[in-house]
C-alpha cells in the first residue's frame, strides 16, 4: 500500500452478542420483541441488547430499563450472563484476530478489519469473506460483511448485506452508494435528525448536496460532519485492539527502519526469538505471520503492513522457520519507517517428530529438494526454479517448445 | 587434535578448514574426504579422492570446442540417476534436454534460471543445504555474476550437507570463487570421432591444473561420444576399446548430440 491508496475497512455487523446467547439459552424466542438488560449503573438499569421487533417500536441500546418497558411492554425481559457474554466476546475477539492485526471490536454488534495492510495477493472479497468465516467458525456468528473506504461506509455496507455475504463499496464510489441511505441512521444526535427531516432533507444524497458552509450555518460544528459522513469521508480512527498473541515475539526498532535489507537482517533473530518460544511451550507453528507496524499516518491512524503464511509442515526451529520469514519479508512492502515488527504463530500444534532438515546428507530425496524449491518460491516468487519434461511427438526444436516446463 | 599439536597449530587448522571446508588440511595416512563418484573409473581416479569431492567446489574448465560443457552434462547426467541435480543456469540458455538425451533423469533435475546473480547464488545455496547430489553451475562471465561473500556462504552449504558443486563455464575466476575451489580440471580437445562421415564424438585429455586433494599434473584421456537424432548412433561397444590405453572403456555409453563445448 502507498501513502495515496485509500485505506479498506471491512465492517462486519451481527446481532449483539447478548441477543446471541439469549437465543441459545431460548431459542423460542427468534423472532420475538426481547430486551436484555444490562448491569445497573449508579442504580439505573438500562438495555443492552434489543431485538428488531423492539426496535422498531422505538427501543435503543443504553436506553433507560423503565422506559423501554413503557415503549415496548409486550416484550420479552431477560437480564444478560455478563460471564458468558464476556467469554463470548473473548472468542469473537481471537476468532478475528486470527485474520488481520489491525481490528476493533465496537460494541460487542460490530467489528472492523483493516484490510489495506495485507501483502498477499488475495483479492479484497476474498480477505473479507475470510474474517466472516472466522467468526462464523469461531463462535458460529454469520455476520454481513461490508467493505469500504471509511468506517461509516463500512459499516452501512455491512448493515445492507445479507448474513453470510459481502457487500464491497469500490473506492471513490462511496457517495454513490451512501446517496439512498436514510439520515436517520446516520451517526449523529436525534436532534439534528429531527430537523434533517423536518427541513425535508431524508437521505444522505440530500445532505451531500448541501454545501459544509450551509450545513455548519444550521447544524454548528456536526454540520462539517454530517457532510463528511455523507460523502463517505468520515474521520472517525480505527481504534485497534491488541490482542497478546499466543506465541510471538515482538522487535522495536529505535528511530523507525525503512530499508528492507536492513529489515532482513533482524530475520534470524526473530526466528530464533519464536523458536524458543515455540520450545518452551512444546509446540510447533502451523501458520505464521510478520507483522510490520508504522508511524501513523496523517489522521492518527495506526499503519501496519503483514503477510502469513501455512507452510505444509509445522514449523519448529530457527531454521526451519527463516526461509519462510524471509519469503514473508519479500512479500511486504511497507510504505513508511518500520517502527516495529512482529513474528506471531497463529496456529499451535504438536511439533514434527523428526527435525527436517536437519541434517539432509548427500544422498537427500526429491521431497526435501521439492521442499527448498517450494521455499524458494516462496521467497523468490515463481519462476526460478524449473522442473522440465520431455513433450511426446517431437513439437519444435527450441527448448521452449521441446519440452514441457513447470515452476511447481 | 593428535600428539603434539599445540592450541595455536589447533587454532591454525580449524582456521583453514572452516574457511576452506573440512578436509582441507589433513595428517597423512588419513582419507576423510568422499567423492561423489561419477562412473567414469579414470576420472575418478584422476581427482583423487574417488569422484568430485563432496562438501567442496569443483570447476571443470576449457575453451570453445573443448569438449567441457559436454563432459560437464553428462556428468550431470550420470548422478541424476541415482540422487537430485540442479542445474544453476546463469547463462539462461542451457537445454535441460541434454540431460535427457544423455541418458540422465529428468525428472530427478531441477533447473534454477535466476534474474540476478544473488538469486541464483541463493537459490544454489539453499539447495545445496538440501543435500542434492550435485549442484552444477554454469556460467560465461563469472567475476560478472559472482557477489563477493556467495562462494564462502555456498561452500559452507556443501561442508554441511556434503554435497557436491561442480562450476562450468570459461573466462578466470573471480578471487573469491578462485581460492575456495577445491578442484580444477582443464579439458583439451584431442579430435574428433567420425562416423561414416559425421562427427558423432570426440577424443579430450583431461588434466588436474589445480588440486588440494592430491598432486596436480595428473590427465587422462577419454571418449565423448554426442547423442544422435537418428536412432543410427554407434552403441557403446562400437567406442570402447578402440581408444589407447588411457582411454576411458564404456565412456561412450555416455555420450550423444550437439556440438561439443
Amino acid at each position: 500500500m502507498t501513502p495515496g491508496d485509500p485505506r479498506r475497512l471491512a465492517c462486519l455487523s451481527f446481532p449483539h452478542l447478548a441477543l446471541l446467547l439469549a437465543w441459545r439459552a431460548h431459542p423460542e424466542l427468534c423472532g420475538e420483541a426481547l430486551l436484555v438488560g444490562g448491569p445497573a449503573l449508579g442504580g439505573r438499569r438500562s438495555v443492552l441488547a434489543v431485538s428488531d421487533p423492539a426496535r422498531a417500536l422505538g427501543v435503543r441500546e443504553g436506553q433507560d430499563w423503565r422506559r423501554a418497558e413503557l415503549l415496548c411492554p409486550r416484550a420479552v425481559r431477560l437480564q444478560a450472563d455478563l460471564e458468558a457474554l464476556a467469554e463470548l466476546r473473548r472468542q469473537a475477539r481471537l476468532a478475528l484476530s486470527g485474520c488481520s492485526p489491525m481490528v476493533e471490536w465496537a460494541a460487542d454488534s460490530s467489528a472492523y478489519v483493516d484490510l489495506s495492510g495485507e501483502e498477499r495477493g488475495r483479492s479484497e472479497a476474498v480477505r473479507a469473506a475470510g474474517c466472516g468465516r472466522a467468526l462464523r467458525e469461531g463462535v458460529g456468528l454469520t455476520p454481513g460483511v461490508g467493505v469500504g473506504q471509511s468506517r461509516f461506509t463500512a459499516w452501512a455496507a455491512a448493515r445492507s448485506a445479507a448474513p453470510g455475504r459481502v457487500r464491497i463499496v469500490p473506492p471513490g464510489r462511496a457517495a454513490e452508494f451512501l446517496a439512498r441511505l436514510p439520515v436517520a441512521q446516520l451517526p449523529i444526535s436525534e436532534a439534528t435528525v429531527e430537523r434533517l427531516l423536518q427541513f425535508g432533507l431524508s437521505s444522505c444524497g440530500d445532505c451531500a448536496s448541501i454545501s459544509p458552509a450551509e450545513l455548519q450555518r444550521q447544524f454548528g460544528p456536526e454540520g462539517l460532519l454530517l457532510h463528511r459522513l455523507c460523502r463517505g469521508q468520515d474521520p472517525a480512527r480505527l481504534e485497534v485492539w491488541h490482542q497478546p498473541p499466543p506465541c510471538g515475539v515482538r522487535r522495536v526498532l529505535a528511530g523507525g527502519v525503512e530499508d528492507a535489507e536492513s529489515l532482513r537482517f533482524g530475520a534470524s533473530e526473530l526466528a530464533q526469538g519464536l523458536a524458543q518460544e515455540l520450545a518452551l511451550r512444546g509446540r510447533a507453528a502451523g501458520r505464521i505471520r510478520l507483522t510490520l507496524r508504522g508511524e501513523e499516518d496523517g489522521g492518527g491512524d495506526p499503519r501496519a503492513w503483514w503477510s502469513e503464511v501455512a507452510p505444509p509442515l509445522p514449523l519448529a526451529s530457527a531454521g526451519d522457520l527463516l526461509g519462510p520469514l524471509l519469503g514473508l519479508f519479500g512479500r511486504i512492502h511497507p510504505s513508511s519507517p518500520v517502527q516495529a515488527v512482529e513474528l506471531e504463530a497463529l496456529e499451535l500444534v504438536a511439533p514434527p517428530r523428526h527435525q527436517e532438515g536437519l541434517w539432509p546428507g548427500p544422498g537427500a530425496g526429491r521431497e526435501t529438494v521439492q521442499r527448498a524449491v517450494d521455499r524458494l518460491h516462496d521467497r523468490f516468487g515463481k519462476g526460478l526454479v524449473w522442473r522440465v519434461g520431455i513433450r511426446p511427438g517431437h513439437p519444435g526444436d527450441v527448448p521452449e517448445e521441446r519440452l514441457a516446463w513447470s515452476s511447481r | 587434535m593428535g600428539r603434539g599439536e599445540g592450541p595455536a597449530l589447533a587454532l591454525a587448522l580449524a582456521s583453514l578448514n572452516r574457511r576452506y571446508g573440512q578436509g582441507a588440511v589433513r595428517s597423512g595416512g588419513r582419507a576423510e574426504l568422499q567423492g561423489q563418484p561419477t562412473g567414469i573409473g579414470s576420472l575418478d581416479l584422476l581427482t583423487g579422492c574417488g569422484g568430485l569431492p563432496r562438501g567442496r567446489i569443483s570447476r571443470l574448465r576449457g575453451g570453445d570446442s573443448s569438449g567441457a560443457f559436454d563432459l560437464g552434462l553428462q556428468l550431470a547426467a550420470r548422478v541424476s540417476l541415482q540422487l537430485p541435480v540442479v542445474l544453476v543456469d546463469f547463462s539462461l540458455d542451457l537445454d535441460p534436454g541434454l540431460i535427457d538425451a544423455y541418458h540422465g533423469d529428468l525428472d530427478n533435475c531441477w533447473l534454477v534460471r535466476p534474474r540476478s546473480p544473488a538469486e541464483g547464488w541463493s537459490a544454489a545455496r539453499a539447495l545445496a543445504r538440501a543435500g542434492v547430489g550435485l549442484c552444477l553451475v554454469l556460467a560465461r562471465d563469472w567475476p560478472r555474476v559472482t557477489p563477493g561473500a556467495a562462494p564462502a556462504a555456498l561452500l559452507a552449504a556443501l561442508s554441511e550437507s556434503g554435497s557436491s558443486a561442480l562450476l562450468l563455464g570459461g573466462g578466470p575466476l573471480p578471487a573469491e570463487l578462485r581460492e575456495r575451489t577445491s578442484l580444477e580440471l582443464a579439458s583439451r580437445r584431442l579430435g574428433w570421432e567420425l562416423s561414416h562421415g559425421d562427427v558423432c564424438g570426440m577424443r579430450l585429455e583431461l588434466t588436474v591444473s589445480r588440486s588440494r586433494l592430491a598432486a596436480p599434473g595428473a590427465s587422462c584421456r577419454l571418449r565423448l561420444g554426442f547423442p544422435r537424432p537418428y536412432p543410427t548412433q554407434p552403441g557403446p561397444e562400437e567406442l570402447a576399446g578402440e581408444g589407447g590405453e588411457e582411454e576411458e572403456a564404456g565412456l561412450g555409453l555416455l555420450l550423444a548430440a550437439g556440438a561439443g563445448g
